[in-house]
This record gives structure tokens, C-alpha cells and sequence, in this order.
């Protein structure tokens, strides 16, 4: 059954990944603008901006660039950027390690501060513990993360001077030898502790103000789900029979309150995706995130797709991902 | 026992399976149930506004915020447009300049109460769109079901396959950077949430007995669906707008602030926290109330449609 639904959903990712090939194809190819005039620099001669629209097959009628461009998709081949003239994938590879690094972390983040605050919150509802965590998960969702973002970068650079104001590691500093792309791993495995610690001060304040949206989805989930299951039956039976208070939230309640839990993940991948792309813009963060803003703003429709595609793909899967674990998790579940 | 235990947990129990109230005024055949529907909404709006401060505080906010957009051009002490380059040049907060002024000498005060007209409008706009449309695909799928609903919910879930705010930014970034192109693109972005919750509505509704009355009564299609379900699935979409005023806003000035809507001079917040993060460290009071009152905004529709939820639809008994 499970090998059906992957199926079905896999199939569905096709159609999604080919409708939005197109849309975004077509969108960016009515713009009004000349990549290849863009490419060529203000001052180029006309056969400069043609010989380049020639090179990129930017003559050729539309529906024979659409092809041209699912066929080198089939390859793996997503083009080449028009502003940094090194193929989109290539690009991808480099800028693909510092958002999932600071993805990651954000989602750990989340999750290791959202769950114990949800459960304390549900244990002691109403009581200032409560106060705080519903505070957190309001105010999660209404805070823009690009605001905050320059906030912490006024209060903890400008101000306090504690942490770098932005980038991966301090200008100059070369980065580990790449084994994972994720430089706190890489410079571990190289011993390199100067560089670990480097490469986590300047961690710091994208993750946790890229955390802040997600927690507050976390905190609400679980403080929602506890106070669901604390009300059940089964719970107050547990309690009758003397298990202790400790062992009754964290045993009993706390993982049938982590199932809808589960389901939310899904809007925590978006909201950390999306929220990438505003982080990394503040911290000049080299992620995904910034490159297709940058693809975007010098009309860099290879780049701007291949990114959109991926960003697309990397959502889709993880949320096939999180309706498997669901599936594992809650044995009633049947997706018929 | 059992009965009793799940009575006091739910505030709403033992009206749980009823018909949930409707804000408009019931057209329907159910008369039985609406004194008792109406009597539990007075209750509850009670219970929303006087109860519950945090309501209380989203509701003031949102009212300011809604006279500024009405009023703010009016009301500001200078033109928001103004530049004094030679004299008035990022001032600190004072009494002349409440909220200090810009790069280029503006009054800051003026333009934040400005911006909330542009971002009151873009929500207006974006949700009208999506609304009538995502209740239209919603309502046909919904009444029409069998290939249409399957044709049509596929054609929906395409669009929610993605983060809402990246396809925001490819279609915004794809159509060009304008401010009407952002609010096509996060319409495009906002209505398959309405189709979706619309459909479910629908499919709900339909079974109820006051429909099954009025099609024995010889009522159907458009006439029925018009004047007897959708009514009925009004407050639930209502509810839904509320919602989303607060992140078609946060969304609008999330795009400005990477170039993608309004563009300067416009005091959209969102445009003034891209110029503003230049100056991050010579004048504090530049980013910081532009998203102060971003911030306020979003929290306050945030608060007042989940209060309304709990008022309105009893069903979703989340206290």
C-alpha cells in the first residue's frame, strides 16, 4: 500500500514539476527585457548581442527553446547561467550546502525549543509559562523575518558587536575541504577547530532568526495536540493508577500529541524555504535562496528556473517524505 | 462517564453537531435551529470582545490601522513625499518627527500612516481576486463532483505543491516589478486555499437536511447553490479573509523588500526596509517602525481571525 501511494504521489510530481517548467517558461520568456543585451553589458555592438543570443539559442521560436530545455533536463543539464557563465547545476552544487546548513539548523532549532515549550505550556495552561509560548507562536507568524532579520543585525553587530553581521565565514577565510558542503561538518572532519567555531558564530543569527517562524508553528502544534490528549480518558485512567505525573506527559500524551505535530511539517518546510530566501538576503548568506533573487533581478532565466524547480522538488519530496512517517506513525491512516 | 468527560472538556459540546451558526442572516429552511444559533452567536461575539483582552487589543489595532488607510494622507503632519535634503536629513525621533525622517529628508511618521493605504489596498485587491475565483472553482467542483471536482482539485493541488511565497516571487519576478503584477501573483498564490476550503464547505453543506428540504421542494443548480449553500459557507470563508489579510500584507512587503512590488519613492513598508537596511547603523529608527507597524498589522488580523474562528465556528473547539 505504501509502495502505491509513493507511486501515485511520485507521478503526481511529474504533472507538478511539468506544469511549473511551464509556467515559469513561459512567464519568464513574455518579460519585457533582453537577457542577452543584459549579458553583453551596456556598451556592447549589436553583433556583440547577437552573437550571444545565437550562442543561448535565444532566436530560436519559444516552444523550440521549451523543448531544447526539458530535453537537457532529461541529461541533468539545467543550462547555463547567463551572469555567472558556469552551468546552473554547477551553481546549485556550490549555493545548495549553505541553505540546507542553515535550513538544517533552524529546523533543529525549532524543534528542540518548540516541543518542550508546547508541553510545558499545555501543562501549565494559563500560568506565565503558558503566557510565553503563546506569545512565541503568535507573533512567529505575524513578525517578518526580514525585519527581524536586520533587527538582530542591528542589536548583536552594530550594537553589542558579538556576532559577525553576515556571510559564512570572515572574508579571507578559506572554507574546510568540502566533504559535505556543510561547513560545521566539514571543518570538524578536518579537526580544524579555529574554523568550527568560525563557521557556527557565523551560524548563529540567520538560524535562529530563520527558527523563529517555524517555532512558533511547533509551539502551537503541540501545545494544541497536549491539551487534546490530556483531556482523554486513557490519560486520566493512567494517572488513576499512580504513574507518575512526568512519565504520564511524557510517555503517555506527549506522542499521540506529537502526531498532528508531524502533519505540520510540511508548512515548516515551506516557511523555512521561503523564509531562506529573506535570510539569506540580510546575512548575505551564498545559499540557493539568494542566487535566484540574483538570477531573478538580471533576468537569469536558467538560473531562475532551475532554482524554482528545485526548490519545488526539495518541498514535494519532503512532504512525500512526511506522509510516509505519518503513515509509520499512526497505524489508523490509510491513504486510499 | 465517558459522555460527561468529553461534555466539559469541549465549552462548545453539546451544540457540536449542529449547524454551525452563519454570520449572514440564515435564508435557509432550517428554522428549527437558528434561535438557538443565533442566541449561542451573540454569546460567543460577547465572549470574543469582552472576554479576551488579546481580541480586544487585535481588533483596536486593526481599526487605527484601518482609519490610517482611509485617512493617513490626511491626517499625516507632512507630505510623505517631501524631500529636505539640506536640513532634515535622518533626524533622530523628536518632536518635530516623531518616528525621525529618511535619507532623503522625509518625514517618517507620514509615510508609515501613507504605507498602510498601499498595503490595505493590495490585500483588498488580492483577496477579492482569489476569493471569487477559488469560490467559484470550489463551488463547481464541489456541486459538480465526479471528473469535474477530480479535474479541477488536481488543477488546485498543482498550485499548493509549492511554498506559497516562492511561487509569489517566480510569477511576480516573471511578470515584472510592478506593484499590480505583485498583487496578480499573490492572487495566484492565495486562491487555491479558497477553492479548497469552499469545495469541503460545499460537500458538507449538501448533505444537511435544510438542502435535501429545498431540492424536494424542487430547487436546484445555480439558484440553489447561490441562495441556500454558499450562505452557509460564509463565515467559514470569512473567517479564512480575516486570516489572510495579515499574510497577504506580510507577503506584499516581503516582495517590495526584495524589489519585486512597490517600488521608491512608494512608502510601501516593505520598499522603505530595502532602502532602510543601508542605514541600519547610523539610524535605528529607520527600519525599526516601518516593521514595527508591518508587524502590529499582521498580529492584529492574525489575533482577530483566530478569535473569530473560535467565536463563530464552534466546531473547531481548539479552547
Amino acid at each position: 500500500m505504501i509502495v502505491r501511494l509513493i507511486v501515485r504521489r511520485l507521478i503526481f510530481l511529474v504533472f507538478v514539476l511539468f506544469g511549473l517548467s511551464l509556467i515559469t517558461f513561459g512567464l519568464s520568456h513574455v518579460v519585457p527585457g533582453d537577457p542577452a543585451r543584459l549579458m553583453a553589458g551596456p556598451r556592447a555592438s549589436k553583433t556583440a548581442v547577437a552573437k550571444i543570443r545565437e550562442k543561448y539559442g535565444l532566436d530560436d521560436p519559444l516552444p523550440q527553446q521549451y523543448a531544447n530545455y526539458i530535453a537537457g533536463l532529461t541529461r541533468g543539464d539545467l543550462g547555463t547561467s547567463f551572469t555567472t557563465r558556469r552551468p546552473v547545476s554547477e551553481d546549485l552544487k556550490r549555493y545548495l550546502p549553505a541553505t540546507l546548513e542553515l535550513g538544517l539548523v533552524a529546523f533543529v532549532l525549532s524543534s528542540v525549543i518548540g516541543v518542550p515549550l508546547g508541553v510545558i505550556s499545555s501543562v501549565r495552561r494559563d500560568k506565565l509559562p503558558d503566557h510565553i509560548a503563546r506569545f512565541v507562536s503568535i507573533s512567529g507568524l505575524a513578525l517578518p523575518v526580514f525585519w527581524l532579520a536586520i533587527m538582530a543585525q542591528f542589536v548583536f553587530f552594530g550594537k553589542l558587536g558579538w556576532l559577525p553581521d553576515g556571510a559564512r565565514l570572515p572574508i579571507g577565510t578559506d572554507p574546510p575541504p568540502q566533504v559535505t558542503g556543510l561547513y560545521t561538518i566539514d571543518s570538524l572532519i578536518a579537526g580544524d577547530w579555529g574554523l568550527f567555531r568560525l563557521s557556527v558564530l557565523h551560524l548563529l543569527m540567520p538560524s535562529v532568526v530563520l527558527a523563529y517562524g517555524s517555532l512558533a508553528v511547533v509551539t502551537r502544534m503541540v501545545r494544541g495536540g497536549m491539551l487534546e490528549v490530556l483531556n482523554q480518558d486513557y490519560i486520566r485512567t493512567a494517572r488513576a493508577k499512580g504513574i507518575s505525573a512526568r512519565s504520564v506527559i511524557l510517555g503517555h500524551a506527549l506522542k499521540n500529541a506529537l502526531l498532528p505535530t508531524v502533519t505540520s511539517l510540511g508548512l515548516e518546510i515551506g516557511l523555512l524555504l521561503s523564509g531562506a530566501f529573506l535570510v539569506e538576503i540580510v546575512f548575505s548568506w551564498p545559499g540557493i535562496g539568494r542566487y535566484a533573487v540574483d538570477a531573478i533581478q538580471r533576468l537569469d532565466y536558467n538560473a531562475t528556473m532551475a532554482t524554482t524547480l528545485v526548490i519545488a522538488l526539495i518541498f514535494v519530496l519532503m512532504n512525500l517524505f512526511v506522509d510516509i512517517l505519518y503513515l509509520f506513525l499512526d497505524p489508523r491512516i490509510s491513504y486510499s | 462517564m465517558s459522555m460527561e468527560t468529553t461534555a466539559s472538556a469541549d465549552p462548545s459540546g453539546g451544540v457540536a453537531l449542529a449547524p454551525s451558526p452563519s454570520i449572514v442572516k440564515p435564508v435557509t429552511l432550517e428554522g428549527a435551529s437558528a434561535p438557538s444559533g443565533q442566541h449561542q452567536l451573540r454569546r460567543n461575539l460577547k465572549r470574543f470582545l469582552i472576554g479576551n483582552k488579546l481580541n480586544l487589543a487585535g481588533l483596536i489595532i486593526v481599526v487605527v490601522f484601518l482609519i490610517l488607510a482611509i485617512f493617513g494622507q490626511a491626517l499625516s503632519p507632512y507630505d510623505p513625499y517631501a524631500q529636505d535634503i539640506t536640513g532634515s536629513k535622518l533626524l533622530p525621533p523628536s518632536l518635530a518627527h516623531p518616528l525621525g525622517t529618511d535619507e532623503l529628508g522625509r518625514d517618517l511618521l507620514s509615510r508609515v500612516m501613507t504605507g498602510s493605504r498601499i498595503s490595505l489596498q493590495v490585500a483588498a485587491v488580492v483577496l477579492t481576486f482569489a476569493v471569487a475565483f477559488g469560490t467559484l472553482v470550489g463551488s463547481v467542483a464541489g456541486y459538480f463532483g465526479g471528473i469535474v471536482d477530480e479535474l479541477l482539485m488536481r488543477f488546485t493541488d498543482m498550485f499548493l505543491a509549492f511554498p506559497a511565497l516562492i511561487l509569489a516571487i517566480a510569477i511576480a519576478a516573471s511578470l515584472g516589478r510592478e506593484l499590480y503584477w505583485t498583487m496578480v501573483a499573490l492572487a495566484t498564490v492565495f486562491w487555491p486555499w479558497y477553492a479548497r476550503l469552499v469545495r469541503g464547505q460545499i460537500l458538507s453543506i449538501r448533505e444537511r437536511d435544510f438542502v435535501t428540504a429545498a431540492e424536494s421542494v424542487g430547487l436546484s443548480g445555480p439558484r440553489l447553490l447561490m441562495r441556500h449553500i454558499l450562505p452557509n459557507a460564509a463565515s467559514v470563508v470569512i473567517i479564512q479573509i480575516t486570516l489572510d489579510i495579515g499574510y497577504a500584507i506580510l507577503a506584499t512587503s516581503s516582495l517590495s523588500f526584495i524589489g519585486l512590488g512597490a517600488q521608491p519613492p512608494s512608502p510601501e513598508w516593505g520598499t522603505m526596509m530595502s532602502t532602510a537596511r543601508n542605514y541600519f547603523r547610523e539610524a535605528w529608527w529607520y527600519t525599526t517602525f516601518p516593521g514595527l507597524a508591518l508587524t502590529l498589522t499582521v498580529f492584529a488580523f492574525n489575533v482577530l481571525g483566530d478569535g473569530l474562528q473560535d467565536a463563530l465556528d464552534p466546531r473547531s473547539g481548539r479552547r
